[in-house]
């Protein structure tokens, strides 16, 4: 059952519309909540006038710093704002959560929220991000004498901007209390970082919150933490006696609920003439949003993805006044990789070496920043069955040498790696009369596969029909189970589904020789065997349903634990290469990728089905980050162009066919299961790819994201 | 939003009396609706004309006739278009997305609002949207703004396609007010924003555009509309070129050429145009006819490439139409 195509279990349920979101919570009685947010950048409230807003029809409350309600200081870091909203008068970036209308109708508190005039005491916002222009950089410099270790340098810069998850669904929370117990439907990657969250902010043991987050349309990192309107929502609530429901808009999105920050890389690498690198020095500057806490670590892909003796990164952070930088997908890597994957691009092509065999030639048998061996690797295979497939031997030696009419066609490559691990994770399956199976964790599916994952592995371990499985996500009261992040889920839940399912095969087996309405009553354990759904011993066999419901019991039930794997000596990584063809006119510009190849080495694949999209979603995600995906900031601190409209993210004409192929090497090490992830590996090189076919195609090379037209008219 | 009075009218006499100071007529809703969600735009109150006969596509008298509330969608598929002047069809395909174009009305197409971020944001200074508050495009991000028609009060972009088309096509609206029926040029139609503008057109208060007369042209099927966008589909135009040629023998007899994406109204390029007549159609006598169509330009900050783009992509709408490389 493992390893093969799929379809979604959850896919009906989504595109009839019946899978219910937070926003979609009914509740009877429930008010809604408006944010209202900062019009400066930086600078200190002075005053609030909410009477008109306070005498709107509908109106229940008006929230602001100056009638706030109390939360708690933020403790568990999340990855999103250092303070709880309305807590404090000092505007940190603009679009910050300031007021928080409730009112009987959403109108009726988005009508109030225009009617509040705040004053402030302004300071100009620091928005500048040193070293970044819209103008094509300068291209490469030669750097002689600087370094020693080898007789071929290079030395270049790479900038990528800001860019926004842009999830299809916005954030949404909806929070009930009954009595002291509070129960919240939300957007979320892991149940229990909503759980923690609150119990924090609110003062609340953790067992009287429950949470619930069955299906996310989207998070990519963004709906990783814990944005305003989750403690105002629920605050409000339990200060109103009444169900709160709060959404964003999307301007609020963009504003408020994090963003990738604004990256420069410096790369220097020395080598010997046959293209060994002998040193790579990375000196990464990220910004900071200060309504948060966290940076990118962007230069430290390139400790782990190329063997060389030295190795430096080092890391700048810029704090600018902008609502909290957070987790995107590959956050660190997507933007590392861009840099290091272009660099090695233009040293290969400055030595005469092509471009896959320039990595093969610094292929990093070991870690090369630890020489721990790896757990399993098999990128060497992803660049030659890539190569082989996509015809690589064919592609000119050089730049602008293919034409089809007026566009120009050129080729690139990129290796992509990222992260591996296994967390702990518990979860509970339960055999029911009926011949069904359930599988519960508090995990999240974001439109991952999640679901299908655990129907698959728990099937697989049961012997039913996946049909006959039924997964439960997104539930605080599940056990703990793998948040949806770093590209974890599967290979942490994964193998926690498989303990759980085998472990209620010894419960069905006691209560098999237990019961006294058991056939099997009285019979040696041992001698009883489960196998594809059904118990058998000395020539009699019964289904679990049949068997449960003779025994009159509404079910057995067993979790299973999978413990952190703490391994110091390996490193984990999942791999792979990707390989592209890009367009570009030769007259006005446009770059259109027109054709892709992505080889995966990730071990095990539960679902080829959900995870070749995994990597087709992925690749689409990168071709918004090569191509077109920019948020802009002026000196007001405003991200100008938060909406969908103006913010571009690929549409279907942007995207060709995207071929995916799965080595299929389980990875010994990382557990029996022997899946690592795939979440995040299919962006990590797809911009990096992505730049080097721009090049091949026109001879220009773009190191500032977004490619766009206007850096290649030249 | 903020609170407004409905009305419908079935007859377009109804809706001109309906109409008063700070009303706005509601078609296919995908400006005005949009726009009043973010307050941007705060009719007091709505008449909603959708009911109304200003309906048909017709050949009559050596001209297309379309009325104005049409739907983009249909009068890109209408067959007498296509035929009569592909350009159109070309131009409102490359519009929008196919729900919008179900949607958005001929006259309400052309009644569009710019795409700039700062009219679209209320906490930004905006001379349109509130005159003489200033305007943060000159100096802040202004990829998307325009170079051609500017002022130092607005550089914002004109964002209609098929009204580029239209006055490559020197196609006229009819306007009717209580004063009975007037047509303009739609080239007349749009105003330079100078220092009003606030004042986008020259239509009287309540007065309504019924219909869009475009003269026919015996050469029209040789003819193109070029949008260049970062993104494929669903984006406006950072440059888009409406071009239509005359050749015989392989000289160039006449042309009609339009620019979007570049002026603060759709931008005709009489200059060009001359430049090209007598001309031998190939690249070479197109990149050299293209200088004049930036003059005047004023390029901002962050869209100094667009003069470069528009000769660029003028150069290449003209080979498409000429059927020539």
């Amino acid at each position: 059952m493992i390893g093969h195509d799929v379809d979604r279990v959850d896919g009906r349920i989504k595109v009839t519309g019946a899978a219910p979101y937070a926003a979609d919570t009914k509740i009877p009685g429930v008010t809604y909540g408006y944010l209202v947010t900062s019009t400066v950048g930086r600078g200190q409230i002075t005053g609030m006038d909410t009477a008109a807003a306070l005498a709107s029809p509908g109106v229940l409350a008006v929230y602001t710093p100056f009638n706030p309600l109390k939360l708690f200081a933020y403790v568990q870091e999340q990855n999103d704002e250092r303070l709880p909203p309305l807590q404090d008068k000092e505007i940190r970036f603009f679009g910050q959560a300031i007021g928080f209308v409730v009112a009987e109708t959403w109108e009726q508190a988005r009508d109030a929220a225009g009617l509040i005039t705040t004053t402030y005491q302004q300071q100009p916002p620091i928005t500048e991000f040193p070293g970044r222009t819209l103008q094509k950089f300068d291209e490469v410099e030669e750097v002689v004498g600087a370094q020693t270790l080898g007789d071929i340098t290079f030395t270049a810069s790479y900038t990528t901007p800001f860019q926004h998850h842009c999830a299809m669904e916005p954030h949404a929370t909806v929070a009930t209390w009954n009595n002291d117990h509070l129960t919240v439907y939300t957007v979320s990657q892991g149940a229990l970082l909503v759980q923690r969250r609150l119990s924090e902010t609110l003062g609340v043991d953790p067992v009287k919150i429950h949470v619930l987050s069955p299906h996310v349309g989207g998070g990519f990192g963004g709906k990783w933490g814990n944005w305003a309107q989750v403690p105002l929502a629920c605050a409000a609530s339990r200060a109103l006696g009444r169900p709160v429901k709060a959404v964003l808009t999307r301007e609020q999105v963009f504003a408020m609920a994090g963003h990738r920050p604004m990256t420069r890389q410096t790369i220097s690498m020395t080598c010997t003439a046959d293209g060994k690198l002998t040193s790579i020095v990375n000196d990464g500057v990220t910004s900071r949003g200060l309504g948060g806490n966290w940076s990118e670590s962007v230069a430290n892909w390139t400790l782990t993805t190329y063997a060389s003796p030295n190795i430096r990164v080092t890391k700048t952070i810029m704090p600018l006044n902008l609502g909290a930088a957070t987790v995107m997908r590959a956050p660190g890597e997507a933007n590392g990789s861009f840099a290091l994957e272009s660099a090695m691009d233009e040293l290969a092509e400055q030595l005469g070496i092509d471009p896959v065999e320039m990595r093969l030639r610094n292929y990093a048998t070991l870690v090369p920043n630890t020489g721990k061996p790896w757990s399993s690797k098999h990128l060497d295979e992803c660049y030659r069955r890539g190569a082989e497939e996509f015809g690589w031997s064919r592609r000119a030696k050089q730049v602008r040498a293919t034409v089809d009419g007026d566009w120009l066609v050129g080729t690139g490559m990129a290796t992509a790696t990222y992260g591996a691990s296994r967390g702990q994770a518990s979860i509970k399956v339960r055999l029911y009369p009926n011949g069904t199976a359930s599988v519960s964790g508090t995990a999240a599916d974001l439109g991952t596969g999640q679901y299908t994952v655990f129907a698959i592995l728990a099937a697989d371990e049961l012997g039913i029909p996946v049909a006959r499985v039924r997964p439960e996500l997104g539930d605080s009261t599940s056990p703990a189970a793998a948040n949806a992040g770093g590209s974890n889920s599967t290979c942490t839940n994964g193998p926690a589904v498989q303990v759980a399912a085998r472990s209620v095969q010894t419960e069905l087996i006691t209560l098999a020789v237990t019961n006294p309405r058991s056939p099997f009553h009285g019979k040696d354990p041992a001698s009883i065997v489960y196998r594809d759904g059904s118990v058998s011993s000395g020539g009699l066999t019964m289904s679990f349903g049949t068997l449960l419901t003779t025994c009159d019991v509404g079910g057995v039930e067993a979790i299973g634990t999978s413990p952190r794997l703490v391994d110091p000596e390996h490193g984990y990584r999942s791999f792979g290469a990707h390989f592209c063809e890009v367009r570009v006119h030769r007259l006005t510009g446009e770059p259109r990728v027109t054709r892709w190849l992505s080889v995966c080495d990730a071990g095990t694949i539960v679902n080829t089905k959900a995870a070749r999209s995994q990597i087709q979603g992925a690749v689409v995600m990168g071709i918004g980050q090569a191509l077109l995906e920019a948020t802009e900031v002026d000196a007001s601190a405003r991200f100008t162009n938060a909406n969908l409209a103006s913010y571009l993210v690929p549409v279907h004409a942007d995207v060709p066919r995207i071929d995916v192929r799965f080595l299929d090497h389980p990875d010994p090490l990382v557990s029996g299961l022997g899946a690592k992830g795939i979440g995040e590996l299919g962006i990590v090189g797809v911009a990096g790819a992505i730049a080097n076919a721009v090049h091949h195609a026109t001879g220009v090379r773009v190191r500032d994201l977004p490619i766009t037209l206007d850096k290649l008219l030249g | 939003m903020r609170a407004f009075d409905f009305a419908t009218a079935s007859t377009v006499s109804d809706a001109l009396k309906l109409a008063r100071p700070g009303s706005a007529f509601l078609a296919g809703g995908t400006t005005l609706v949009d726009l009043m969600k973010l307050d941007v735009m705060t009719p007091d109150r709505v008449i909603d004309v959708n009911a109304l006969p200003l309906k048909g596509i017709k050949l009559r008298d050596g001209a297309l006739h379309i009325g104005a509330m049409e739907r983009m969608g249909d009068v890109a598929a209408h067959p007498v278009v296509t035929s009569v002047h592909p350009m159109i069809s070309r131009a409102l395909l490359l519009s929008a997305s196919g729900q919008l174009r179900n949607m958005a009305s001929i006259g309400g197409n052309l009644m569009q609002r710019t795409r700039c971020d700062y009219f679209r944001d209320v906490t930004s200074a905006c001379n349109k949207r509130l005159p003489g508050s200033g305007c943060p495009a000159l100096t802040g991000i202004n990829r998307g703004h325009a170079i051609l028609g500017t002022s130092d009060s607005c550089v914002a972009t004109h964002a209609s396609d098929v009204a580029v088309a239209f006055v490559a096509l020197e196609a006229q609206v009819v306007l009717r007010s209580s004063d009975g029926d007037r047509t303009v040029p739609l080239e007349d139609f749009y105003r330079l924003p100078g220092s009003t503008p606030e004042r986008e057109n020259v239509l009287g208060p309540g007065e309504l555009i019924t219909e869009v007369v475009v003269p026919t042209l015996s050469w029209a099927r040789h003819s193109t509309y070029l949008k260049i966008r970062d993104r494929q589909s669903y984006e406006f135009a950072l440059t888009s070129v409406a071009a239509a040629i005359s050749l015989k023998r392989g000289v160039v007899q006449d042309v009609r050429l339009a620019a979007g994406g570049v002026g603060t109204k759709p931008w005709r390029l009489r200059a060009v145009e001359e430049a090209l007549k007598g001309g031998v159609a190939m690249e070479r006598t197109f990149s050299d006819a293209v200088e004049s169509a930036v003059d005047g330009a004023r390029p901002l900050a962050h869209n100094a490439f667009k003069p470069s783009l528009l000769k660029r992509s003028i150069v290449r709408a003209l080979l498409d139409a000429a059927g020539v490389r």
